[in-house]
C-alpha cells in the first residue's frame, strides 16, 4: 500500500509536469525556444540514437571517466591508508590536502588544459582530481577509526606491519573506503562533463556545449538526461554495496 | 614560547611548515630549470602578482563579486531547501511529489543548461547565482527531510500525551530537533554552491574569480591566474571556517532529540 501510494503520488506528478511542458508551448504560453517539448526530445532521443554518432562520444566520456577515475582509487586509497596510518606525514600534508579538498577542483580546469593540452589527459586529470580527494579523506577518517585494540592484539601476537595492514586497516576501513568511491562517482562524473564543456574535441559534455551554444534543447536534455542516468545507476549500485557492507562488517 | 602556546598552535605551525615547504620546492625546481615558469609560474612570481592585484583592487573585486553571488544563490537555496524540506517532512504527498525533480537535480550536471540561463538571465551575475543555487539545492532539501522524518518518535509521543497539538510537536520537537541535520546540508552544499559559482563564471560570466581564472589562463598568464586560484582556495577555507564557528556556538543548545 505504501510503496504503491509512492510511487503512484511521484508518476502523477511527472505526468503533470510533462503535459504543462507539452501542452504550454503548444498554447503559446511559453517560448518553445527556451523549453522544448517532451515529444520533440523523444523523437531527438531516437534520432541522437540512430545517427548522431552517439557510440563515439559516449565511448570518449566513457574512457575519461574510467581512466581518471581508476587512477583515484588505485591511488587515492593507498595514499588515504599511509597517510591515516603515520602520524607524522598526516600532519605534513594534512593542511594543503585539505586547501585541495575545500576547494572546487573544477577551478583547476583552465591549468590543466594549459598542462595537457585539450585531448583526453586533461579531462583524466580533472576526474581524477575530483574523485581522489573524497576517496583519500574517507579512507584517512576509515584508517583512523579502525579500532586500536585490534592493531594492539595483533600485534601482540607478532603480526607484521604487513599483517596489520592486510588484515585490519583495510578490512576495517573498507565502508568508510566504500562511501569516499560513492562520492568520487559524483565528482568524476561532473568533471568529464564539465571538462568536456569547456575545452574538447569529442565526448558527451562537447556534444551538449555544441548544441547548447546553438539552443538546440532537445540534444541538450537528451544528453543531460543520459549523463544523469549513469550517474543514477553508478551511484545507486555504491550506495547498495554500502548497505551491504555496513550490515556485514567484517570486523 | 611555552610548550602550552606550542601545543595550542601546533596544527598551524605544521600548516605554515607544509605550506612553505611546497613553496620552496617550488621556487628551486623552477631556478634549478626541472619545470618550465611558463606552465607553473614561480611562488616569487605569484607573490608579486599577488601584490600587484591587490593594489589595484582587482583581486578584492573579483572576490566580492564571487562572494556576492555565492551568498545570493545559497541563500536562496537555503530559504527554499529548508522549506521545501520541512514540507516534505511533514506531508508525504509533497515529498513523494518532488522527489523525481529532486533526483534529478542531484544526479544531472545542472552546468550543462548554462545557455538556457545565459539566454535568459544574460552573461553575468544572475546566471551564476541560478546556477549555484541550483547545485545547492538538493542538498540542503534531502538533509532537512531527513532531519524532520527521523524525529525521535517517543519525544511526539511524549509531547502529545501531555497535550501538545500537530502545530506544537511541529514548532517545539520537530524542527528544533531536526536542527543538526538541517546544517549537516548547509554543510555539505557550501561546497557544491562554491562549486557552481567558479564553473559557471567560468562559462557564463564577465567577472568574479572563475572567470578571471579562465581569463588568464586563456593568456598564459599562469601567475596572475594562480593568484585567482589560491583566492579561490581562500574562498573555500573561509566559508568552511564560518561554518564550523557557527556550528559551536549552535552547540550550548540542549534540543529534544540531540
Amino acid at each position: 500500500m505504501k510503496t504503491h501510494g509512492r510511487i503512484f503520488v511521484s508518476s502523477a506528478a511527472v505526468a503533470i509536469f510533462l503535459m504543462a511542458w507539452q501542452f504550454l508551448p503548444t498554447l503559446g504560453l511559453v517560448d518553445i525556444r527556451y523549453t522544448s517539448q517532451p515529444s520533440s526530445v523523444f523523437k531527438t532521443a531516437i534520432n541522437i540514437l540512430l545517427n548522431d554518432n552517439l557510440g563515439h562520444h559516449a565511448y570518449v566520456s566513457f574512457m575519461e571517466f574510467i581512466a581518471g577515475f581508476g587512477l583515484a582509487v588505485v591511488i587515492g586509497i593507498p595514499v588515504g591508508i599511509v597517510f591515516g596510518s603515520v602520524k607524522m606525514l598526516r600532519q605534513i600534508v594534512d593542511p594543503p590536502l585539505m586547501a585541495l579538498n575545500m576547494m572546487p577542483r573544477l577551478a583547476l580546469l583552465p591549468i590543466l588544459a594549459v598542462w595537457l593540452g585539450i585531448g583526453m589527459a586533461s579531462k583524466i586529470a580533472v576526474v581524477f582530481l575530483g574523485a581522489v580527494m573524497p576517496i583519500i579523506v574517507n579512507t584517512m577518517a576509515g584508517v583512523r577509526e579502525t579500532d586500536a585494540r585490534l592493531v594492539l592484539a595483533a600485534r601482540s601476537f607478532g603480526a607484521t606491519h604487513l599483517d596489520i595492514f592486510i588484515r585490519i586497516l583495510l578490512p576495517g576501513s573498507l565502508p568508510a573506503v566504500i562511501m569516499g568511491i560513492r562520492l568520487g562517482i559524483g565528482r568524476a562524473i561532473l568533471g568529464v562533463v564539465v571538462g568536456e564543456m569547456y575545452v574538447a574535441e569529442a565526448g558527451i559534455g562537447f556534444q551538449i556545449v555544441t548544441y547548447g551554444s546553438s539552443m538546440r534543447i532537445d540534444y541538450l536534455l537528451v544528453y543531460t538526461l543520459l549523463i544523469a542516468g549513469f550517474g543514477y545507476l553508478l551511484t545507486s549500485a555504491a550506495r547498495m554495496l554500502e548497505n551491504h557492507l555496513s550490515t556485514w562488517r567484517p570486523l | 614560547m611555552s610548550p602550552a602556546f606550542l601545543e595550542r598552535y601546533r596544527g598551524g605551525f605544521f600548516a605554515l611548515f607544509s605550506f612553505l615547504l611546497i613553496g620552496l620546492l617550488w621556487e628551486f625546481a623552477v631556478s634549478a630549470n626541472w619545470i618550465n615558469p611558463l606552465f607553473v609560474s614561480r611562488p616569487s612570481a605569484v607573490w608579486t602578482q599577488i601584490m600587484a592585484q591587490v593594489s589595484s583592487g582587482e583581486l578584492l573585486q573579483n572576490f566580492s563579486i564571487s562572494l556576492i553571488e555565492f551568498m545570493i544563490g545559497f541563500g536562496l537555496a537555503m530559504m527554499l531547501g529548508v522549506a521545501l524540506g520541512v514540507l516534505a517532512g511533514w506531508f508525504r504527498t509533497v515529498e513523494y511529489a518532488l522527489d523525481p525533480f529532486i533526483w534529478f537535480t542531484y544526479a544531472a550536471p545542472l552546468i550543462a543548461f548554462y545557455p538556457l540561463f545565459v539566454a535568459n538571465l544574460g552573461l553575468g551575475a544572475p546566471t551564476v547565482i541560478a546556477i549555484a543555487f541550483l547545485f545547492a539545492l538538493p542538498a540542503i532539501y534531502a538533509n532537512t527531510l531527513s532531519g524532520i522524518q527521523n524525529v525521535d518518535q517517543d519525544m511526539v509521543r511524549m509531547a502529545t500525551s501531555f497535550g501538545a497539538g500537530r502545530r506544537d510537536i511541529f514548532l517545539r520537537v520537530a524542527l528544533p530537533a531536526s536542527m543538526s541535520m538541517v546544517v549537516a546540508g548547509l554543510r555539505l552544499s557550501i561546497g557544491r554552491a562554491l562549486t557552481g559559482v567558479v564553473v559557471a563564471e567560468i562559462f557564463g560570466a564577465t567577472a568574479g574569480l572563475g572567470y578571471s581564472i579562465t581569463y588568464y589562463g586563456q593568456q598564459l598568464q599562469t601567475a596572475q591566474m594562480l593568484v585567482s586560484l589560491l583566492a579561490v582556495v581562500a574562498f573555500g577555507v573561509l566559508l568552511t571556517q564560518t561554518l564550523a564557528a557557527f556550528e559551536a556556538r549552535l552547540d550550548w543548545r540542549s534540543a529534544p532529540g540531540t
